[in-house]
């Protein structure tokens, strides 16, 4: 069975009945292993659609999510139950649960690095306060607002008050996390949280091609909340030393909020400053000081140094790329796709009314960036099968179309390796303003295809 | 460019077009069996060498519990009795749609004979629980799994492009294909039992069996509760589970919900 997978959780949905007999049938390590090597950080399996569960069939599961665990750190468990099978579950495994329990997969994307709508308010209750405490620590490193009900009467309430919050999370169990550093994404900076003792390790941990591609894709400012950083040594020095001469190229800046140096050589946050790190107090003061964002590059993306050339490697496998992204429309709004052009030049929209983008970074053998830009109509016709119908709502067409790229970009993913070109691809970004988009591959060459479906244009464009 | 697009409506009608009428023997086998003429029925059945062999294959399958071989028509359907030899005789009519190689899904066609067995059988005995003796009724279930041919049908060309869209977003066929051409899998079974002349009831079951469209009718809608219900216990099997068979459609929780306890109970689930 395969995985579903979005902002990094990856959900096995089984059906039906799960016992000891076919449980091992529906999940094998193959297929987690794909759904890891698709960036997924959680890996659950969901109880929306099962009728009947024993404990030997969860047994099975609770194996695998253990050498899973064993091998890559992933978050492990099960999402999307109600209240009488989570109580089935707890009862099932008492004080032996080290997986984790979502009550629905919205709230797993929550708990995800990868997931980009940070800033939600959130009430959270469990009757067990570490939980209270590490559901709300965990919430708060992924850049969520966090509210603690202190017991059942407080929960009930609190939740009354529906308005005050985007999501209420009850019902839910953290087992063991994740250590990957989170990431989230705050206007046009990225922010990393570190915790702990930063030492060698965090040469691993760190998503360094993720860092890469977003420098090319076009940001610039890196902030590093160090608050719950206890102390670093001289390999994590080493390290942010060289990611900063890294980024220079780029014009990229590199700052640390809320690092406190008690038990931390001084010294090495001079060498810091020698590498062009900035130390702020607190996050705040950087995210809400608009001058200083400016300063620091987060408020254009365009600032970049480094104008790489389409090479001959990607223009050699440029009819793959048109293939995926044309396969995947014409799959999409199930009309058949006329090439009108094709022309190498900068991106040129002639017309940005009315229009969104989307764009998906691969590297790897080859590496680059595909952007499509479509007239909003044709986004949201072919945003239809996704979603299930049609609607007008473009922040759900813009997640969609996100989606949408990403088949795109395992479409290509799978076409390159057709010829042996091995490639991943970055998470899609998306465009609800044209003049946005520009800003980021200002002055940058590219294969610019002109597409024409159902006499609708639609654009696309490959670079580096 | 060579791409195609996905799957129009063209191309559902070009495929129930190719769908081939009852061939004459099964008419006239069906026709006798209809009116209660085993032996008659035997006689033309005979006459049909794939359909004997077939007969002879299903019968001595471990779920009809027969001690030895089972090798002559006559007695396969004195065994049998009328509602089961027109179930079984439907059930060999849709081997015939049966594609020669499987692509989408992992399937060959004893497992293919397996599951119209297991169906078939577990059909009857909830037909026997709810008291139900109505030989259209009894043949219904033969159509199920004609919905797993439609999708092989219509999504063995676009394999790649479906895996990669459901790694994005969990929709079965049924719903793939009702938003790309406004048309479900169960609309073309309907209209495949109408191509047969199965009774409408057969349709009106199937279609109620979607767990997607529920039927006005209370009755049709209880028997098309236990006939998703019971689809989806045998798709949790593990060989149906290999074969990519257990999310081919969605499986519908809380339209079955009210005969859960008895369904578990009458299939013995502990």
């Amino acid at each position: 069975m395969k995985a579903v997978i979005k902002n990094g959780v990856a959900v096995f949905t089984p059906q039906g009945f799960l016992d000891g007999n076919n449980t091992s049938s529906f999940l094998e390590l193959d297929d987690v292993e794909a759904a890891i090597n698709l960036k997924a950080d959680l890996i659950l399996v969901s109880l929306k659609k099962v009728i009947f569960f024993n404990r030997n069939g969860l047994d099975t599961f609770i194996k695998l999510f253990s050498k899973i665990r064993k091998k890559n750190k992933a978050v492990v468990g099960f999402c999307d139950y109600d209240d009488n099978k989570y109580k089935a579950i707890k009862n099932f495994y008492k004080n032996e649960i080290y997986f984790s329990l979502f009550k629905t997969v919205e709230i797993a994307y929550l708990f995800s690095s990868s997931f980009k709508n940070q800033n939600k308010n959130i009430l959270i209750y469990s009757s067990d306060n570490s939980q209270r405490s590490a559901m709300a620590i965990e919430l708060h490193d992924n850049g969520h607002n966090p509210i603690i009900a202190q017991n059942e009467a407080d929960f009930l309430a609190k939740k009354a008050k529906k308005s005050s919050y985007d999501y209420v999370i009850y019902s839910t169990y953290l087992g063991q996390m994740g250590q990957n550093i989170a990431t989230r994404v705050t206007g046009n900076a990225i922010v990393y949280t570190v915790s702990g003792y930063l030492d060698v390790e965090i040469g691993n941990k760190f998503n360094i091609e993720y860092h890469n591609n977003s420098l090319n894709v076009g940001f610039r400012l890196f902030i590093f909340d160090a608050y719950k950083v206890k102390s670093m040594n001289v390999h994590a020095l080493n390290f942010f030393s060289k990611l900063s001469s890294a980024g220079a190229e780029y014009n990229a800046t590199i700052c640390f909020a809320g690092m406190s140096f008690e038990k931390t050589q001084k010294e090495f946050r001079e060498t810091l400053e020698d590498a062009g790190i900035l130390f702020y107090n607190e996050l705040d003061d950087i995210l809400q000081n608009k001058e200083l964002l400016k300063e620091l590059g987060a408020s254009s993306a365009a600032n970049i140094q480094n104008k790489r050339v389409l090479n001959k490697k990607n223009v050699l496998e440029l009819p793959r790329f048109i293939d995926a992204a044309v396969v995947t429309i014409e799959m999409m709004t199930n009309a058949k796709a006329i090439k009108e052009s094709a022309e190498i030049h900068n991106l040129v929209i002639d017309d940005k009314t009315d229009k969104i983008a989307s764009s998906i970074g691969y590297y790897g053998d080859i590496d680059g960036m595909v952007i499509l830009v479509f007239p909003t109509k044709i986004a949201q016709k072919a945003c239809e099968l996704l979603i299930g119908e049609s609607t007008d709502d473009l922040e759900l067409i813009l997640d969609t179309l996100a989606e949408l790229v990403n088949i795109v970009g395992g479409n290509i993913k799978t076409l390159l390796s057709n010829d042996d070109i091995r490639v991943d691809i970055t998470l899609p970004r998306t465009y609800q303003n044209i003049d946005d988009l520009l800003a980021v591959i200002s002055n940058r060459k590219g294969v610019q295809v002109d597409l024409s479906f159902d006499g609708n244009k639609f654009l696309f464009f490959l670079t580096r | 460019m060579n791409v195609v697009v996905m799957i129009t409506k063209n191309k559902i009608a070009s495929f129930i077009e190719k769908i081939p009428p009852t061939p004459k023997i099964l008419q006239e086998t069906l026709a006798l069996l209809s009116i209660g003429e085993l032996t008659k029925a035997a006689k033309t059945a005979e006459n049909d060498l794939a359909l004997k062999a077939y007969l002879k294959n299903i019968v001595n399958k471990p779920i009809y519990g027969f001690k030895n071989e089972v090798s002559n028509i006559s007695q396969i359907f004195g065994i049998l009795g009328v509602s089961q030899s027109q179930q079984t005789v439907y059930n060999y009519m849709v081997t015939l749609l049966n594609p020669n190689e499987w692509l989408l899904f992992k399937l060959n066609s004893k497992l293919f004979y397996e599951l119209q067995a297991q169906l078939s059988k577990k059909w009857d005995t909830v037909l026997s629980h709810l008291e139900i003796d109505n030989k259209d009724i009894h043949g219904a279930i033969t159509l199920l799994p004609s919905s797993i041919i439609v999708s092989e049908a219509l999504f063995k060309e676009k394999i790649d492009e479906v895996t990669l869209l459901r790694s994005t977003k969990a929709l079965d066929y049924n719903t793939i294909l009702t938003r790309l051409c406004g048309i479900g899998l169960f609309d073309i079974c309907e209209q495949i039992a109408n191509k047969w002349g199965m009774s409408t009831i057969v349709s009106q079951i199937i279609q109620a069996s979607s767990g997607i469209k529920p039927s006005d009718d209370e009755n049709i809608n209880k028997l098309g509760k236990w006939m998703h219900l019971l689809l989806f216990y045998e798709l949790s099997q593990p060989l149906f589970i290999k074969a990519g068979l257990n999310d081919f459609i969605d499986f519908q929780v809380d339209y079955v919900g009210d005969i859960y306890d008895e369904f578990s109970s009458l299939m013995g689930i502990e």
